[in-house]
């Protein structure tokens, strides 16, 4: 089956109709107000902008070059809060330690495997890069104290959850669920309200 | 928050609830004039804090499935009680958006150090806070477990029997079926026949279960639609006044903001407000206090910053299988049978996803829709004992985060099977799991903000379990291969942890009795689902709470023979 796509604008339209609640409203605009600049509160400026390089391989956003959704904003916003999701490996440090440790351990990977730095390598470099970290077994000192399964596991977790919550990919895979009010009627199979958008493919 | 202004003064509950324990029968209809006069409001303000001195009949730790209906059957029978929910009150109404990341403060959010093999998923996957507890993002999928769950060991040797038998619990059922009302098949495919059916008709069939049914019809697998604790229908209920029907947002995960989901802060705690019961939100319990004998003589908990001492008679501790051995093992208290933080147990909760040229739409419609339990016992198992099949639904970043973590895709792979959301559907189990030394909770060395130490949750999926998986891997890949989907992936997980603080017939095993009472403090009983001797091959929400109204029942004849 080909990959479906769905039309822009779906959920700027909705928001400002009663489909929408307040809470969810406010919610979701948050998100799509938020500014485009951001300065790092916990992650050193070089590492930070390590990380930006890191999210835009593992989401790449080409459709969006001139505004792509941010993520590290998110982990580094919450990194600097201290909150937590409920849970951690028990194989891994601290989350902070975690990614300082990770970060600069995909830093190894990028010298290890090219002689230079992860933000100076093109796009099918920095690929190779983390598609070792992602097999598990990557070069670095950093990877004999650190689980690289699971730390890979766990950024590509929080960067997939942080582009999904985003109202423009959800509505890049055709999601309009906030619009709930006052009720789905139509849920079965091949069923859609007027409000769904249809897709092409 | 439970609004008493929208309560209906003039009209009949159609479904008040039946008391199942003669004396509580006998007190309730002889001594009226003992009961508190009803609270008017509900208490959204802290409340003021009692004096030291004042102490109170009972206290009871933690507001979801577990504490919530023994409150109100306690409340009801005119004592005195006090409830700590560690969270916060909130108001759905107002407060819920749907939106999954703005939801993320129904979770327990504390960290918790998952070890072992199977590390397991906390946070949103297993775990609640707030006045409603869990069951403020239960799936209220609330499936009965057959008789013979509770039988594990007569029937194979391994794990742990019930010393409470299906028919004591039958009842209890009955009445929180009917209560919180609970929408489902009369009569029920599988198990004995009930003496009541449900009390609503199931709730529509969304895409995920059209295309079980679909499926499921070709390999001969029965189905039918599932029991849910959300309504189809308008519905009264006592303490609230009419609860509307579910409108199939799909979101049961994330909040229900129209309480047609029958979690416990539209259910049993209006009840218990309405029968006096100080419902104290954002209050965390750190110390449990004892005399020289040994018995509970009150809590010290904070609440917003402060730290308060409240004295009581007697403690219902039900703060979940994770939360309540640790207050144990922080306090020390009701250690002797060694069993605190053991037997923890979590169910195989393998999903198979598949990609359907159909329009799924999988965010609409409970999402749990369809059961099969024709996998109870299957014929010719290389395991012991066995699970469901269950539907499912999913919500978009839930999701998301599944296909991160269990295919591992990133890049424009990622994205680009991202795109097929409209057109995914899943299919789950949940199965039983033996008990295993391995597998237990303890304190970790490293402290949470409080200043305590962090639970750490060892578990690894023992060959049981994992013949179960592969069994049933096969299975939801072949009812999927017939219903048409492709792109067919298992992804792996465990949900609900159980059984630390396991019931039992003797002290020397077990940590409290079959009515919930500590063998080793007369005056503490435990309420939640670290009590369960096995996991049980369905859902424990339901379990949690008929074992909840048992074990107030009990308490209060046990009181009353006292009395005499």
């Amino acid at each position: 089956m080909s990959v479906p796509t769905y039309p822009n604008g779906t959920v700027r339209a909705l928001l400002d109709t009663p489909h929408v609640s307040e809470a969810t409203r406010a919610a979701v605009q948050a998100r799509l107000d938020a500014p485009a600049s951001y300065v790092p509160q916990f992650l050193a400026p070089e590492t930070y902008a390590l990380l930006e390089a890191v999210a835009a391989r593992i989401l790449p956003q080409p459709d969006r070059a001139d505004a792509p959704i941010p993520l590290a904003p998110a982990v580094d916003q919450r990194l600097a809060e201290g909150r937590a999701d409920g849970w951690r490996y028990d194989a891994l440090p601290p989350d902070r330690e975690a990614y300082r440790m990770g970060l600069g351990g995909i830093q190894e990977i990028a010298q290890s495997q090219f002689q230079a730095d992860f933000t100076a390598l093109n796009a099918s470099q920095q690929d190779a890069v983390l598609q070792a970290l992602a097999s598990g077994t990557p070069p670095g000192a950093t990877w004999a104290t650190l689980d690289a399964g699971r730390f890979f596991e766990e950024m590509l977790a929080e960067l997939t959850e942080t582009y999904y919550a985003h109202p423009l990919a959800q509505e890049e895979i055709g999601y309009v669920g906030m619009a709930d009010l006052p009720a789905w009627t139509k849920i079965g199979l091949n069923e859609k309200e007027d409000r769904e958008p249809g897709f092409s493919s | 928050m439970p609004d008493e202004e929208v309560l209906e003064e003039g009209v009949l509950n159609p479904v008040k609830p039946e008391i199942q324990d003669p004396l509580l029968r006998a007190l309730l209809a002889d001594e009226p004039a003992t009961a508190p006069v009803a609270a008017d409001t509900p208490k959204e303000q802290p409340q003021a804090i009692e004096p030291e001195a004042d102490e109170v009949d009972c206290v009871v730790i933690g507001l979801g499935a577990g504490g919530a209906p023994l409150l109100a059957r306690l409340a009801m029978a005119g004592l005195k009680v006090v409830a700590l929910e560690a969270g916060p009150w909130h108001n759905p109404e107002k407060d819920f958006a749907t939106d999954e990341k703005a939801q993320d403060f129904l979770f327990w959010n504390d960290e918790r150090l998952a070890a072992g093999g199977n590390p397991l998923a906390m946070g949103k996957n297993n775990s609640g806070t707030g006045v409603g507890g869990s069951t403020l993002h239960y799936t209220a999928y609330t499936p009965r477990p057959l008789p013979d769950d509770l039988h594990i060991r007569r029937d194979f040797g391994q794990g742990e029997d019930w010393p409470v038998s299906y028919e004591e619990l039958a009842p209890y059922y009955e009445e929180v079926e009917h209560f919180i009302g609970v929408s489902g098949p009369t009569p029920y495919p599988w198990g004995p026949a009930r003496r009541k059916g449900y009390p609503l008709a199931p709730l529509p069939l969304n895409s995920a279960a059209q295309l079980m049914v679909r499926g499921a019809e070709k390999m001969g697998i029965r189905t039918s639609p599932a029991a849910n604790a959300a309504l189809s229908a308008r519905y009264y209920q006592e303490g609230v006044g009419w609860r509307e029907a579910c409108t199939n947002r799909g979101f049961c995960q994330a909040g229900c903001s129209n309480g047609a989901k029958s979690s416990m802060d539209v259910t049993f705690i209006p009840l218990a407000v309405k029968h006096g019961a100080d419902i104290r939100p954002n209050s965390f319990v750190t110390e449990i206090e004892r005399d020289a004998r040994g018995y509970v003589t009150g809590v010290v908990y904070t609440q917003n910053g402060e730290q308060k001492r409240q004295r009581c008679r007697h403690l219902f501790l039900c703060g979940g299988s994770v939360e309540t051995p640790r207050l144990l093992l922080l306090n020390e208290l009701a250690l002797t049978s060694g069993q605190v933080g053991r037997n923890l147990m979590a169910h195989p909760g393998l999903q198979v996803w598949g990609t359907f040229a159909d329009e799924v739409r999988p965010n609409k419609g409970i999402p749990g829709g369809l059961i099969s339990q024709d996998t109870h016992r299957p014929a010719g198992a290389d395991f012991i004992g066995g699970y469901l099949l269950q539907s499912i639904g999913v919500m978009p970043v839930t999701f998301a985060g599944q296909v991160a973590r269990g295919r591992k895709l990133w890049g424009q792979p990622l994205r680009d099977y991202m795109r097929n959301y409209n057109h995914i559907a899943g299919i789950n189990i949940l199965g039983d799991c033996l008990p295993h030394a391995d597998n237990f909770m303890e304190l970790a060395e490293e402290k949470d903000a409080r200043g305590l130490p962090k639970p750490r949750l060892h578990f690894t999926a023992q060959e049981n379990e994992q013949r179960m998986n592969a069994h049933a891997e096969k299975v939801m890949r072949g009812i999927w291969e017939a219903a048409g989907a492709t792109d067919i992936w298992a992804f792996q997980r465990y949900a609900h942890v159980i059984g630390t603080a396991r019931m039992g017939r003797s002290g020397d095993d077990a940590v409290v009795d079959a009515n919930g009472r500590a063998f080793d403090v007369p005056n503490l009983y435990i309420s939640d689902n670290s009590t369960f001797p096995s996991a049980l091959s369905v859902n424990p929400a339901l379990t949690i709470m008929a074992l909840s109204l048992r074990t107030a029942d009990k308490f209060l004849e046990q009181q009353q023979r006292r009395d005499r």
